[in-house]
């Protein structure tokens, strides 16, 4: 061999060696990152990279199953693996996509004395409307059930397409149960008791507590009772997460109030949607581009999600953005840490804005952009805005901070001590609209009535104090250092 | 001996580079600039790496020319080994631009101002691999070993 070359064959294979070692992202991780950060997270896209993985099974064997098939959970690690080493770290939920089971829906529709004026053939059908639309964002295939409730659970004893066809439902299920009271302890009891792993049940309700033999028996005892026995049943249950969905709807009929007289009322009245499920299932509602409609309806009002403990929240701070004042530097590991601060040269104000996933919370847009529900804990007092991200927003340089993602958190502070700590937590209480909706009494359709419903208040407080789990629905932490 | 001293050295210190081009933690291209939405698409789309790469073998392809294909007494004076590296300093840098740019419009990405000053950084490290290689594989040459300090 010529020694003269010597010098050349070692420094190829060098360099070779060193190339393999450290830049060997194969086809399939060049794939997955270009979809991560091209937001890109769609079925289609899945399915591509699902080809990509069966079109090399021996590349990728370690992805697919004895039979062949690409093993949906280790795909799923694999894509977290790779989203977890980005800058900043991206999560894709493929869940929808492997192959999971398709969720199953059960309807409960209330048939009590006072839901009858709902759906009258006069009104405009907004809660046939609403439980309509409900089944039809479920994918087609999906297993539906429809009870009656009052006194007990009866079932439906038609088929579903004749449910979606029925333009007076109260008439059509006429005779079953006892129309004149309604319990909730038994309904929600044997709801939450028959739920089976996959399934989403939806109670259709005015959610007025009207128990039987309440002759001479106070409002306020009405309301302890109705209270205490939605705390007593949803604590029975762990792991259950609860969406409580306000509509307005045209009513025309019979009102029968607590105390006083039925007088007939024509006008518009709430009603609601309460959808109970295991919390990864609600989560799945949440994210699963096919349930699109089903937690954010059309026509609704208000809603508000009940969840056994604290959320985790994905945040990414936005290195480039209009608002942002200062300098920093995102560190990349655990947790949020913005070293090397320095305030603006003019002002002294340290200002950087945080892109976060709020919308799997399921909170009104009231509650969440209000920065006074919010507790921001730091040494140099450091203030927060929030506002929803708009499509507008989005440029191609600053998508992979914001697809995805719903609100911006902007915080601004002097930028003094060497070290901060600035700690944001959405406070757990229960929405304004709650209590807005809520009223004690019902004796005539004057001032509030067509948007308030009787003793709402204690009952989803009940529920409320049931499914407390902490004191913030979620907390983020962000290290300053300079 | 000694001349594979320097050979290995050479290799090491090359390998080095390109380790810490990969690197998310100390990475060797995020010291003399630095925009955190650039670098971070940058290390997002797996560039790093390749720009190193090009940086590495346009720096000892162009040693290897002037040692080896060159390889002449015409062209055996420092003026002419700094003109490659000239040639080199300017080569690298641009063939990286072209890369970046091409890899930021298929992601539809505009950077363009940041890809021009982050390639100043390109021109330095190609000198300086250069002069790496230059000093690895000089000592084989049959004319040009001299070149740019005499042995």
């Amino acid at each position: 061999m010529n020694m003269r070359r010597l010098p050349l064959l070692i420094a190829c294979i060098a360099l070779l060696a060193g190339l393999a070692a450290c830049g060997g992202h194969g086809q399939l991780e060049k794939a997955v990152r270009s979809v991560l950060v091209n937001g890109d997270t769609t079925r289609a896209a899945y399915d591509s990279l699902c080809s990509l993985v069966t079109d090399n099974p021996g590349k990728y064997s370690d992805l697919l199953t004895p039979e062949g098939r690409v093993d949906h959970k280790k795909m799923a690690e694999f894509i977290e693996n790779i989203g977890s080493h980005l800058r900043p770290p991206m999560h894709w939920d493929t869940r929808p996509y492997g192959g999971v089971d398709d969720l199953s829906l059960t309807v409960y529709f209330e048939r009590s004395g006072s839901m009858v004026p709902y759906d009258q053939r006069g009104g405009g059908g907004q809660l046939k409307k609403a439980v309509n639309d409900l089944i039809n964002h479920f994918p087609a295939g999906s297993k539906v059930d429809i009870n009656i409730v009052n006194d007990g659970i009866y079932p439906y004893q038609h088929t579903v397409d004749e449910f979606l066809k029925d333009r007076d439902i109260y008439q059509s299920t006429a005779g079953m149960g006892d129309a004149s009271y309604t319990d909730f302890q038994l309904i929600f009891d044997k709801i939450l008791e028959a739920q089976r792993p996959g399934n989403v049940s939806v109670l259709v309700s005015d959610l007025i507590y009207s128990p039987k033999d309440t002759h001479g028996v106070s409002l306020d005892k009405i309301f302890n009772e109705e209270n205490s026995l939605a705390t007593r049943v949803f604590a029975k249950y762990k792991g259950k997460s609860v969406v409580v969905q306000q509509f307005m709807g045209d009513y025309s009929g019979k009102y029968y109030p607590y105390n006083g007289e039925p007088f007939n009322y024509s006008g518009k009245r709430p009603f609601y949607l309460v959808i109970i499920a295991d919390s990864d299932v609600m989560d799945q509602l949440a994210q699963d581009k096919r349930y699109n409609g089903v937690l954010d309806a059309s026509g609704m009002r208000n809603s508000y999600r009940f969840n056994q403990g604290v959320s985790t929240v994905d945040c990414r701070v936005l290195p480039e953005w209009k608002d942002n004042a200062g300098r920093f530097r995102v560190k990349h590991g655990d947790g949020i840490v913005l070293a090397k601060c320095e305030g603006d040269r003019q002002t002294g104000k340290l200002c950087f804005s945080l892109a976060a996933n709020l919308g799997s919370l399921l909170k009104d847009d009231a509650l969440l952009t209000n920065a006074a529900n919010y507790d921001v804990q730091s040494v140099d007092g450091y203030t927060l805005t929030v506002q929803p991200i708009e499509q507008s927003m989005l440029t191609a340089n600053n998508k992979e901070y914001l697809e995805g993602m719903t609100h911006l958190l902007t915080l601004t502070g002097d930028c003094k001590s060497p070290r901060d700590e600035v700690r944001i937590s959405l406070r757990n209480e229960l929405p304004a609209w709650v209590h807005q909706s809520s009223s004690d009494n019902d004796a005539s359709a004057s001032g509030s009535f067509s948007t308030t419903t009787l003793g709402l208040e204690q009952l989803l407080g009940g529920m409320f104090d049931a499914m407390k789990g902490g004191k913030s629905f979620f907390d983020v932490t962000i290290q300053l250092q300079r | 001996m000694k001349h594979l001293t320097y050979l290995i050295i050479g290799i090491v210190v090359t390998v080095v580079f390109f380790i810490l081009s990969c690197s998310d933690g100390f990475n060797i291209w995020e010291q003399l600039y630095f925009n955190q939405g650039y670098n971070d698409k940058m290390y997002n789309l797996s560039m790093y790496p390749v720009i190193a790469a090009i940086t590495i073998l346009v720096a000892w392809g162009g040693a290897a020319i002037y040692y080896y294909a060159i390889n002449s007494v015409k062209f055996d004076r420092w003026y002419h080994w700094l003109a490659v590296l000239g040639v080199v300093a300017v080569l690298a840098p641009v063939v990286c631009y072209i890369y970046n740019d091409t890899v930021f419009a298929e992601n539809g990405l505009m950077y363009v101002g940041e890809s021009i000053q982050f390639e100043m950084q390109t021109v330095l490290f190609a000198a300086l691999l250069y002069i790496v290689a230059s000093f690895s594989m000089r000592w084989w040459s049959s004319n040009c070993r001299h070149t740019p300090l005499p042995q």
